[in-house]
């Protein structure tokens, strides 16, 4: 039986429009995910995906409700114990890539590993090695503007390694990606998949929903239906 | 975070920032280098004065005809980097005793009166005036100064280059400044015989500094055709500093009983104390240094809200990243610290070339000061040397860091605050 790794239990979330009614975008969403999962995530837009992803990965709180880590409340934790959380446990692959632009692909790489006060000899190790295996050992030295779309993605994929995490959390990864460069990236995040690593996957391309063993379609708010594989 | 990490992304983000930055950096530039010139100068200024009046002796009081509640009957001019006082009634070009009492000169009574007031070690009189002096076939016209020989070597504050000071006995006998030895004439060594007013001396001793000639005081008379027991003035020298005000007024009633005069505006002499006139020269360099500092700190104030404001829109620019750091695993006190380095190091850079600037400028300042003394300003010569001291340097450079970090504060902890999630929304 596999280990309920993250869940959200009656998550609202709202937004306060001044002297307006609060915009409310998730309503009482319940959702579990275990260890080796591959879960797609749909919708339109504005259906609240994104929302949920960002209270799922510890990027926001949610109005009400709660964040289980292995059944730990974590939506409570205190601003350093979610950061800390998002580090050991989260790689994030975004659609924007998200690269510090002055940094090289390796000091990219190897910043999650820093944060966690990793040795730079041991950092530079790991980075190096995660950067060969998707193919850009010689773009190093490469700063993101040197880099192309694909290459910048992988370099985002590397870092989302960096530290190892449980969780893979890609928010539309394929968004700005050629559709040879997306399914390697879809690829790779099958692979890393069937290495045990979960992967939540946001996306309203529903092409790629193939590669997830669950499907959850969100609309205004709600999880409209689940479609397990 | 490693400190050694948050600081080089925080150089990273100074080294990749816009002109802005740079512009911001010389801001504090010119601050810094402001206070440093002006601290220099005026610290190189009560340097100055310390000196000066080192030479004169704090030990050493100096009583003069002719009274003045303040300075008015004492001229001061450089006499080989000294203030010296005048006594002579308008000695050509060198100031002049004015007084509104009747002037009566200092004699022998007036030595033996101060010679039993207590604190007093040594009295001695002198006298002076300008007379040619040859040697081989230069001339020019000097100070000459006419001192007991018995006391000279114990009330002196001057100190010897070679040879010795002027001894019981001594005839024809002459002690020269280092000046006179080496820049007025090309070079007079020691037993060399000089020629002062007609009359053959022999060098017996030079002086480690000063333009002065010093010779035995009956010749001096002679010489300056100067008769009986009179002196232009005398010097005092006493035992305890610390009691040099109540010395002043000891001998002030003494001599005043002994020369009949009853009334304080009946006073006609003046006595110099050398750790008064110090205090209040020291008090005077000192307001005019708080009053500049002022200046220079406004400047700097200017600088500190141009780092801010950078600090503020350089934290709007790295929204993003501080949202991705954040995604990533920074934590408040990380992102904290990076943009509180970052604005101490724009504070360093400032600080490094406000520091150099502000040791270029005072060099400046001071030589132009310097320029305006030979042509006899006693301003330009108060001002023409800076004092750039390690700690002052040192001090500068860890203000402006100490600036730029208080500058960058309120910006770095807002970056701190920022919810990852808006952070990474921001375009």
């Amino acid at each position: 039986m596999k280990e309920e790794v993250i869940s959200i239990g009656n998550v609202w979330k709202k937004y306060d429009m001044g002297s307006a009614d609060p915009l409310v975008v998730l309503k009482d969403i319940n959702l579990k995910i275990y260890t080796g999962d591959f879960i797609a995530i749909t919708g339109p837009s504005g259906s609240g995906k994104s929302t949920m992803v960002n209270i799922v990965g510890a990027l926001d709180r949610p109005s009400w409700g709660g964040v289980y880590l292995k059944n730990r409340n974590i939506s409570d934790l205190r601003e350093s114990a979610l950061a800390f959380f998002r580090a050991k446990t989260i790689g994030f692959i975004f659609q924007q890539f998200n690269l510090i632009p002055t940094l090289t692909a390796l000091q990219n790489v190897m910043l999650p590993m820093e944060i966690l006060d990793i040795s730079e000899k041991s950092a530079k190790e790991k980075a190096t090695e995660l950067l060969t295996m998707l193919g850009l050992g010689e773009r190093l030295n490469h700063k993101p503007t040197e880099l192309s779309g694909g290459q910048q993605q992988r370099v985002a994929i590397a870092r989302a390694l960096a530290n190892d995490p449980e969780i893979i959390l890609a928010d539309e990864p394929t968004g700005n990606l050629d559709s040879h460069t997306g399914k390697f990236v879809m690829d790779f995040l099958g692979k890393l998949n069937k290495a045990g690593k979960t992967v939540i996957l946001i996306t309203h391309d529903l092409d790629l929903v193939k590669y997830a063993d669950r499907v959850v379609h969100i609309k205004d708010g709600k999880i409209e239906k689940e479609v397990k594989k | 975070m490693k400190l050694k990490k948050s600081t080089h992304l925080a150089w990273n983000i100074l080294i990749h920032s816009k002109l802005r930055s740079w512009l911001t950096i010389i801001g504090i530039v010119i601050g810094i280098a402001s206070v440093v010139s002006i601290v220099s100068i005026s610290l190189g200024a009560q340097q100055q004065v310390q000196n000066q009046l080192g030479n004169i002796g704090a030990n050493v009081l100096t009583v003069t005809p002719g009274f003045s509640k303040a300075f008015g009957s004492s001229g001061f001019v450089g006499g080989g980097g000294g203030f010296r006082v005048i006594t002579r009634n308008g000695g050509p070009g060198e100031g002049s005793s004015s007084s509104s009492t009747t002037q009566k000169n200092l004699t022998i009574n007036d030595i033996n009166t101060i010679k039993g007031v207590s604190n007093v070690e040594y009295v001695m009189g002198e006298i002076s005036n300008r007379e040619t002096v040859s040697y081989l076939t230069k001339s020019a016209t000097l100070d000459i100064t006419g001192v007991d020989t018995s006391t000279w070597s114990e009330v002196t504050t001057e100190t010897l280059s070679s040879g010795r000071f002027l001894s019981s006995g001594d005839s024809n006998a002459v002690v020269i400044g280092q000046n006179v030895a080496t820049s007025t004439f090309s070079n007079i060594p020691l037993n060399s015989k000089i020629t002062v007013d007609g009359k053959t001396f022999t060098v017996v001793g030079i002086l480690s500094n000063g333009n002065g000639i010093y010779v035995p005081i009956d010749q001096a008379r002679n010489m300056f055709d100067v008769g009986g027991t009179d002196y232009q003035s005398i010097s005092v020298k006493i035992s305890n500093v610390k009691e040099a005000n109540a010395t002043v007024t000891a001998i002030t009633q003494r001599l005043m009983l002994e020369r009949g005069e009853i009334q304080a505006s009946q006073q006609d002499f003046s006595i110099l104390n050398p750790s008064e006139l110090q205090s209040t020269i020291e008090q005077t360099t000192g307001m005019l240094a708080l009053f500049l500092g002022a200046i220079a700190a406004i400047s700097l104030i200017v600088g500190a809200i141009g780092i801010a404001n950078t600090m503020f829109t350089s934290v709007l620019e790295k929204t993003r990243e501080i949202g991705i750091m954040k995604a990533i695993g920074a934590k408040n006190k990380d992102i904290l610290m990076i943009f509180l380095i970052n604005a101490g190091m724009i504070g360093f850079v400032g600080g490094i070339g406000g520091v150099v600037l502000g040791a270029i400028g005072s060099g400046f300042i001071g030589s132009l000061a310097s320029g305006a003394a030979t042509g006899g300003g006693g301003f330009g010569r108060l001002f023409g040397s800076t004092a750039l001291t390690p700690a002052l340097l040192i001090g500068a450079l860890l203000f402006s860091i100490i600036i730029g970090m208080i500058a960058g504060a309120i910006p770095a902890y807002r970056a701190s605050k920022l919810k990852p999630v808006d952070a990474l929304r921001y375009e």
